[in-house]
């Protein structure tokens, strides 16, 4: 097959970085980013200027910007949490988001080079996926890779890619207790493969490096409610990852785990860590089966339809576990509805 | 913990393990293999010709059977076993004593890392020793992969989490985290990849280079085409589903004997709570077969495959299935009801599904396996 260079989009993607302190991180990549438009979101403090690196093109918003723009309808967005970057994702007007942490550092492949991690994201998304069956040489889309004897070719078209999930070298993303338990462990293993998450099999979405379709998908990526004066953190992502997850199931999409690796460089205080998940790590027991046997009906052939149907289903199964299951489905209406008035041409997947 | 279960040296089983190696011309490739699998008792199935002598290289320990042997320890039932075929192999999981299988093409060598200075991983055929070279025991990742747990339910974004340096990643759910026991460990290839004959003869120039560091668990609900060159398992979970069905000589279709069984023993395996690997080991494949051979054995697969998929994938197991056989028996009774409308091939398929596990039961009475028990 032809190998065509990877197309730059960058009229078409945005790059999203929530940010509480300071965008220094911005100088390592500024070869791979510099071409992009940054959405940059500011937790935290409003008043304090947060300085971005000279040439690059962005807007920022700070929480006064977001209530400015978002009225009432700010509550959905976190405070004091890098929850607050889905506000980026619903004001971007771009086809593709890539969203990153500001401790997140250019990587390098065994062989010394840069990873150029926008480049996989962008060649990960722009080739299909393959979720109802499983090939065991991974993304038959890769240069020097094809479908195995025995895949189906009926299967062999693939499904568009919604998601595009990153992987990191270093500090790998693990939770309060295996950190607590492991503080040494680093990530040194460079898996060089892509695959598709197959249909039905949940995961857990860390939003450290991370690309999605917007067009396609967008409206899931909602997440949650943590930080400031909410009983959790640390399952933003992991709750977006569900809902998209499911949503991409039913609607034929795929999601893709794998390169790109960054470099993440910073630990979290695992201490820290453990205050912000301890209710996490029971409600996840009651919230996986609840993810995995949601039925969504036939009727819902959107994105925006899935989601708020799905937010039906939480305030139905799972506000008695705890009140803020029941607060968290209102926000996710409420989330559907700012991103539909903010974005009103788009109505997410027909 | 992952950590300390893997500081201690992989096991060599060598009084736990069989490889099973099916041979139609000769076993000259067991000389490379001979440091690693020299401590094992080898099962060599001899196909086509049983007249032909076949010599094993000195110093194995091994059992051979040709096709005499297999007619006058099976009878009658010898007709579940194929001939002119490599599915000839799984006779040799029937009549083994071991708990764990490995099977392996005789064109199949191992691979040798070189990790270079600057970090470069470059792979090549044994062809040389190299003091930076690191050979890849192929047998002692399948080992590794058998004996640590797999996690169907969830998947981990770090693969493996049992392997040396990873773990769950933040996010996995917690009582999840046991695993279930792994049944199958499926290896790789690189160099010759396993392609199907219309991508062959689309692609005849395309070789796997890509040495993937990953072992992983393939989803519970998934099902995957499971290839017999690079694989190990585990006869007592889950033995009598790798019936390699009804291949080669008189029959009308090949290349889809390990198809067959990894169909058949995913559906089993995530019905009993089993776990199935693929990934690491690499082997390297030297032989490409004849594209144009293969087209004709694949043919009617090619179009075949599209109902066995669906089928498979719907296949759903009573709670009374509760043994790798009572499952095997019940989807051989689903392929006589809803395959046989396909072509009657397999209507003859499920007869000798349904044969294969009386043999294999036969066989196998005085072992007293232990069978799977069903989630």
């Amino acid at each position: 097959m032809a190998t065509p260079s990877t197309p730059l989009l960058k009229d078409e993607l945005d790059i999203v970085i929530p940010t509480i302190r300071n965008l220094d991180f911005l100088e390592m990549w500024r070869p791979f980013f510099q071409p992009y438009h940054l959405i940059i979101v500011q937790d935290g403090d409003p008043t304090k200027t947060i300085k971005v690196p000279e040439g690059f093109d962005y807007e920022l918003y700070n929480r006064n910007d977001i209530n400015r723009i978002l009225g009432p309808k700010a509550s959905c967005i976190s405070f004091k949490d890098s929850a607050c970057r889905c506000f980026g994702y619903m004001v971007s007007k771009k086809k593709y988001i890539y969203t990153i942490d500001d401790d997140c550092f250019v990587a390098k492949n065994p062989s010394g080079a840069d990873i150029d991690a926008l480049e996989q994201h962008i060649k990960n998304l722009l080739t299909p996926s393959t979720p109802f069956f499983f090939n065991t040489l991974y993304d038959p889309f890769r240069e020097g890779a094809d479908f195995v004897r025995g895949y189906p070719f009926s299967l062999r078209e693939g499904v568009p890619t919604a998601v595009s999930h990153g992987l990191w070298l270093n500090i790998p993303d693990y939770d309060a207790p295996t950190q607590l338990v492991k503080p040494l462990e680093r990530n040194t293993r460079y898996v060089d493969a892509v695959l598709t998450i197959p249909k039905g099999t949940l995961f857990p979405m860390c939003g450290m490096n991370l690309a999605f379709d917007r067009d396609l998908i967008g409206p899931a990526m909602y997440f949650g409610l943590m930080g400031d004066g909410q009983p959790i953190g640390r399952y933003d992502d992991m709750w977006a990852g569900w809902c998209v997850k499911v949503i991409c199931d039913h609607l034929g999409l795929g999601v893709k785990t794998g390169l790109p690796y960054i470099y993440h460089s910073k630990a979290s205080n695992p201490f820290v860590n453990l205050k912000k998940e301890y209710k996490g790590i029971f409600w996840q027991e009651e919230i996986i089966p609840f993810f995995q046997q949601i039925n969504l009906p036939k009727e819902c052939t959107t994105v925006q339809k899935c989601y708020v149907e799905l937010a039906k289903l939480v305030k139905e199964k799972l506000a008695r576990i705890d009140p803020y299951f029941d607060k968290l489905a209102d926000a996710m209406v409420t989330w559907i509805e700012a991103w539909d008035e903010l974005n009103p041409a788009g109505a997410g997947k027909a």
